[in-house]
Order: structure tokens, then C-alpha cells, then sequence
């Protein structure tokens, strides 16, 4: 059966993609964030998995208000940038893991989720950003993907618990995929910003830093929160961070935590990644 | 579309509901027709008539024609859909930012960003 091999948190700020893309990746502003990734990057190449599944959301580029998906999840060949308003970006496009994906919505289904099936669809910086900040920029991706995209916009958006919820399902998904596959999730968004009202800025280090240590030791105290403590605590647009329950819900009770970065302000955002794995499956090179 | 003071139960921060999304559906619509470059092309040629084929009332033109962010926001335009007018136009998120909280941009990256500058 196929394995889960790690939970990667990250965030997805549109800002990183567009400052790699003009080069700015060894400047003072950005250097300490980039560089903070760099052990992540070696986790992957070391335990090189085969399949990324990765939450995000879509902002306003792939779905319109006029219809919105509260989970969507892609069976789709190919996965290619999306024109957000500067043109598609220069990235190769994402293959998909389709079989994977189309075994995942069926175990959905039979498991009282429902989400949208997305055979055609273009994807924006929510997922583009992560896979550069653990793969960096190679000329073909070296893992294919498997999107679920979650609505953190348009009111009402998901209970967190829904989204623990859904990492549950997602990883009797892996297990029960009959292949030796070797799989990692991600958890994208986040950590505090505000884009929007009068507390635009708002950031949150402290709580930040919080939830980067909730997230590993105490997941329950997180899916158990309101959807407007997340907002408070984080931001309007911070409160997507809720998706990284997804990720973590597919996890053991107990996780080991091999890196962790936290970095502020990236644009407007707090911005932080983690690498997990399961505490009775870890890879012993660094277990001790 | 009014906005009845202390409707948002966290100060300052705007859910985007129904209420908004309903209010603020011409200029999102109008907002998200910019990523195509046919669109952004017609924006940059004849900005009020680009905005006319989107029907938006008086109020939400002068708002959108002034680069009123707050003023975007308040009649129900979401960010991440009136950001891509900065594709068009640009500007800063952080100056987006800074006009919202009505704070000059230094200020704003220095008190609420936390940036030494
Ligand atoms: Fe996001």
C-alpha cells in the first residue's frame, strides 16, 4: 500500500513567487525567508516522495463568485499556471497523480464528503509557491500532484473541524491506495495577514509561533477553535490557515517535528514552514 | 449598499458574507474579467468604458477610478479580485494596505509590519 512519509506546512504568499521570478532571492528582505527553507528542500530530496498532495485555496483566479466550491478536489492530466492578472507564470506545469485523485473523491464520497471534481482546471500561487519553496525551480517537477482546494473566501467558509476532518479520510485514502507510492501532504496559507478593512497589516508573531508548535503537539486544540478565532487571531486572510488541519489530520496522534521557520514580514504576511512525520514511522537517520 | 456600523463583530475587519459578496458583485466581476489580456488591454484604452460593460453604478466607478481601496472594499470589493487592477495599474499591496488603515506607507510598514524603515 502506498506510505505517508511527512506533513509539510507552508505558506503560499504571492509575493515569493514574484520575488523569485524577478531575482530577489538573495536580497536582505528576502534572504533570511528563503534561506529558513533550505532544510526543507533537503528533507525532500532526501525522502524523495512521489506524490504531493496540497491544500490551498483558489484567490479569485480559478473559480469566480458565481460558483465556489467549498472543497474541490483536481483528477486532472495537468495542472498549468493561471493568468492572475501579470499573465501565467514561467513554471512548469504540475502533473497530476490522477488515479490517486479519483480513488481519494471516491473515498470522500463513501466517507460523507462531497466535493467538487475538477477534470479541467488552471491553479494560482496557492499551490505554485509551496511546490517552489520545497522543490525549488526544476525543469519538470519531480512529484505530481493532487489539489484540494478549500474556500477560505467567500462566507461561509469551512468549520477547521471539517478540515481535520477531511485529513482523516485523505489518509485512509493513502493507505488503502494499492501502489508502494510514496506520499507527502501539504498544508498551505498563512500564517497571520490581513489585506483587507481598516486592520489591514495585522500580523500576529506571537500567535504565529503558537500555532507552529499547536500544529505538531496539540492539533484538537486547533480544530476545535471558531472559525472567527481564527480570524482574530490571524487575520481575515490569515484564517486560511485552518487549512493545514487538513494535513495534519492525516497524521498520527504523535509527530516528530524535524524543521521549522518562521519569518516576518514576507509582503504582508507572517510567513512559516514545517516538516513533519509520523512518530512510529520516522526515518531513523535523524530520529535520535 | 450601507454598511451598518459595528455589523463586524472583530473591529476593523470585513468578512466577506453574503451581504458583501451580493454588494460587491459587479466590481469583483469586473475585477476578475483582468486576467485576460484582452480585458487589461480595454482597461488601459478606456478605463470607464471597460467599467460601464461591467454595469457598475455611479459610486462604485468614481471609488474604482479613484483608486479607492477603502472605499472598494466598503462597497463590497474583495482584495484578491480588486488587486489585479494593479496588474493594470501599479501599486503596492503594502500601499493598499497603508490606505485602508489610513497610515502614510512608512508608518504602516514600520507600526503594523513591524519592517525597520
Ligand atoms: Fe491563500
Amino acid at each position: 500500500m502506498a506510505k505517508l512519509i511527512g506533513g509539510l506546512g507552508t505558506s503560499h504568499v504571492p509575493s515569493i513567487g514574484a520575488a523569485i521570478d524577478k531575482g530577489l532571492r538573495d536580497t536582505p528582505d528576502w534572504k533570511p525567508f528563503f534561506d529558513g527553507y533550505i532544510p526543507g528542500q533537503e528533507w525532500v530530496k532526501e525522502h524523495k516522495p512521489d506524490v504531493a498532495v496540497v491544500i490551498f485555496n483558489d484567490h479569485g483566479n480559478s473559480f469566480f463568485l458565481d460558483k465556489v466550491p467549498t472543497f474541490a478536489v483536481g483528477c486532472a492530466e495537468e495542472y498549468r499556471p493561471v493568468d492572475e492578472g501579470w499573465g501565467p507564470r514561467a513554471i512548469p506545469p504540475f502533473k497530476g497523480a490522477v488515479d490517486f485523485s479519483w480513488h481519494f473523491i471516491d473515498t470522500l464520497i463513501e466517507s460523507r464528503f462531497d466535493p467538487m471534481i475538477c477534470q479541467e482546471i488552471e491553479v494560482d500561487h496557492g499551490i505554485q509557491v509551496p511546490m517552489e519553496l520545497f522543490w525549488g525551480r526544476p525543469a519538470e517537477w519531480p512529484v505530481r500532484v493532487v489539489p484540494i482546494f478549500v474556500n477560505v473566501i467567500q462566507y461561509p467558509i469551512p468549520l477547521p473541524s471539517r478540515c481535520y476532518e477531511m485529513g482523516r479520510v485523505l489518509r485512509q485514502a493513502i493507505e488503502s491506495y494499492p501502489t508502494d507510492e510514496r506520499f507527502v501532504i501539504l498544508g498551505t496559507g498563512g500564517l497571520s495577514h490581513q489585506l483587507q478593512g481598516a486592520r489591514a497589516g495585522f500580523v500576529n508573531p506571537q500567535a504565529d509561533q503558537a500555532f507552529l508548535n499547536d500544529i505538531a503537539t496539540d492539533p484538537e486544540k486547533l480544530a476545535s477553535m471558531s472559525r472567527e478565532q481564527y480570524v482574530e487571531l490571524f487575520g481575515s486572510e490569515g484564517a486560511e490557515l485552518m487549512m493545514w488541519l487538513v494535513m495534519r489530520g492525516a497524521m498520527d496522534r504523535d509527530v516528530v517535528v524535524r524543521h521549522k521557520h518562521y519569518f516576518v514580514p514576507a509582503s504582508m504576511t507572517g510567513a512559516g514552514m514545517i516538516v513533519m512525520e509520523n512518530k512510529a514511522t520516522a526515518s531513523p537517520a535523524v530520529a535520535a | 449598499m450601507e454598511e451598518k456600523p459595528g455589523q463586524d463583530r472583530i473591529p476593523d475587519t470585513p468578512l466577506f458574507d453574503r451581504k458583501r459578496s451580493l454588494g460587491g458583485y459587479r466590481i469583483n466581476k469586473m475585477a476578475m474579467g483582468l486576467s485576460k489580456p484582452e480585458n487589461r488591454e480595454a482597461f488601459k484604452q478606456d478605463e470607464s468604458a471597460y467599467l460601464d460593460r461591467f454595469g457598475l453604478t455611479p459610486e462604485e466607478k468614481e471609488a474604482v477610478m479613484t483608486r479607492n481601496w477603502r472605499e472598494m472594499v466598503r462597497l463590497g470589493g474583495n482584495l484578491f479580485f480588486i488587486l489585479k487592477i494593479s496588474a493594470v495599474d501599479p501599486v503596492r499591496i503594502t500601499e493598499i494596505g497603508a490606505h485602508q488603515a489610513g497610515m502614510d506607507h512608512d508608518d504602516f510598514l514600520r507600526n503594523r509590519l513591524g519592517k525597520k524603515v
